[in-house]
């Protein structure tokens, strides 16, 4: 942000970067074989919700239209709200890279309707050798990658598998670098 | 095909603003001219002036913190609040700052911080319990743009010369007179100046202020996408902090230029004399930024 934002008090959204969703693609490859990580065969688009007529009926449209096309790879989709008033476009396939593919289509659809910053992350639910799940998100303001491992307790999260996840997989993905982003998403509904 | 990214620019805010700025920059450099006249060392005005800008920039918010007696909790204290500050921090492409709680019923809620990364956001008890959780997203999302459009750092400065030109005015009372003729002369001028400075910036100032929270309304409005919580939620505090009684109202004045809502109960002086814009003015901007919302396929 600008010295003249600052003095002016800047109003704008940052807009979404959709390009480097499909790292994602190419790194899963990394993520299955060498570090165990399996898709559960669902991953998620997070954004706001807005209250205005219109966008009501963009996220119907969006979800007869994702269904629609997304019909010959056998994608489901389906929308979930959280505590927090946002809404999960959830799409259910086994084959991953479809997954990506339909994540970067309902982008496309919201983006096309004129509410692209309001998307928030691409979320990417995995589960290891020992069943534990661990997320990717993808911060679209950012264009970035990074890992977020529920800990054991209420609202704690592993911080050292974080850490060598991003050592792991820093070549393939690319990976926050400042750490005070890596916002967890707690209680998500995938 | 996109429709047009912009949600409607308010260029009349702006230019306010600027102008604010300018003829505060403008005083200032009147009081520079008068000191330097009146015989104070280059030097000696900029060591002192740089020293007493950084003090009160690295000091400030421990400070209002302890006078608040707001205390930073852990995600695991308070995971909602903690929650709802992250995804309004993606939403508005900000590193996360620290989250505090003030444990009091006054509701609201207020943020510190001369950058993004030294951040504290801080709501009371009160303003967590009279909130919807939408409307407290609001709150949060218009303290969130305080400390994106760092208007800590923007008021420690611009009230910067202001503070030093009260100085000079208390300093003068204590020391008038005394030394030679000519001397006498031109500090005469200097407590003069002085005072007309700290006089004409106090208006600007608090001109500044309420500009800067018009745009943190409109910043908030933008972010969460519902500006009319964030009217609800000015018009459920403003009903309270009427009828609760002044308790616990320790806080600085400079202090009072970062709450959601100024602490004090309605002032009968006129509304320039007032850091925060009146209620009416604030709805009425975030209906304005409602409609631009729900028309913006239309537009």
């Amino acid at each position: 942000m600008g010295f003249l934002d600052v003095i002016r008090g800047k109003r704008d959204l940052k807009k979404p970067a959709p390009d480097r969703l499909f790292a994602m693609s190419t790194a899963y490859v990394t993520l299955e074989e060498s570090l165990g990580l399996k898709t559960t065969g669902q991953a998620a688009l997070v954004f706001q919700q807005l209250d205005t007529a219109d966008f009501a009926q963009l996220a119907r449209d969006m979800q007869e239209l994702i269904t629609a096309t997304t019909q010959e790879s056998g994608t489901k989709v389906e929308a979930r709200d959280d505590d927090f008033g946002y809404r999960w476009m959830v799409l259910i396939d086994s084959d991953f890279d479809d997954l990506v593919a339909g994540l970067n289509a309902v982008g496309g659809e919201l983006a096309a309707g004129g509410y692209g910053d309001r998307i928030l992350a691409a979320v990417f639910p995995f589960d290891d050798s020992q069943g534990r799940r661990v997320y990717w998100i993808y911060n679209y303001k950012r264009g970035s990658f990074y890992p977020f491992v529920p800990g054991g307790g209420k609202q704690s999260r592993d911080n050292e598998r974080e850490l060598r996840l991003k050592a792991q997989v820093e070549g393939e993905l690319p990976v926050e670098p400042e750490l005070e982003r890596w916002f967890p998403l707690w209680g998500a509904p995938v | 095909m996109p429709p047009p990214r912009k949600i409607g620019r308010d260029p009349g805010l702006t230019a306010r603003m600027t102008l604010t700025l300018f003829l505060l920059g403008a005083l200032y450099v009147v009081l520079i001219v008068a000191m330097l006249a009146a015989g104070v060392g280059a030097i000696f005005v900029g060591v002192i002036a740089g020293g007493l800008l950084l003090a009160q920039l690295f000091t400030s918010d421990k400070l209002a913190m302890h006078a608040m007696g707001a205390r930073e909790v852990s995600p695991q204290e308070a995971p909602e609040l903690h929650a709802m500050v992250e995804r309004l921090c993606v939403q508005a492409d900000l590193p996360k700052p620290r989250v505090a709680v003030a444990d009091t019923p006054m509701p609201n809620a207020f943020a510190l911080g001369r950058s993004p990364k030294t951040a504290t956001v801080c709501a009371t008890t009160g303003i967590m319990e009279l909130l919807s959780p939408a409307e407290l997203e609001g709150v949060l999302a218009h303290e969130l743009t305080h400390v994106q459009n760092r208007d800590v750092l923007v008021m420690t400065i611009a009230s910067f010369f202001a503070t030093v030109a009260a100085y000079i005015v208390q300093f003068g009372f204590f020391f008038g007179g005394g030394g030679d003729d000519d001397d006498n002369a031109g500090f005469l001028v200097l407590l003069l100046v002085s005072l007309a400075v700290y006089a004409i910036s106090f208006f600007l100032l608090q001109a500044l202020s309420r500009y800067r929270e018009f745009s943190a309304d409109r910043g908030a409005g933008i972010i969460t996408g519902r500006p009319s919580a964030l009217s609800s939620a000015l018009m459920k505090i403003s009903g309270t902090m009427d009828r609760i009684p002044e308790r616990d109202m320790r806080a600085s004045s400079e202090l009072a230029a970062f709450y959601i809502f100024p602490p004090r109960v309605k002032s009968a002086l006129g509304s320039i004399f007032s850091t925060h814009p009146p209620l009416e003015k604030r709805i009425e901007k975030l209906a304005q930024l409602e409609s631009q919302l729900q028309g913006r396929i239309a537009a």
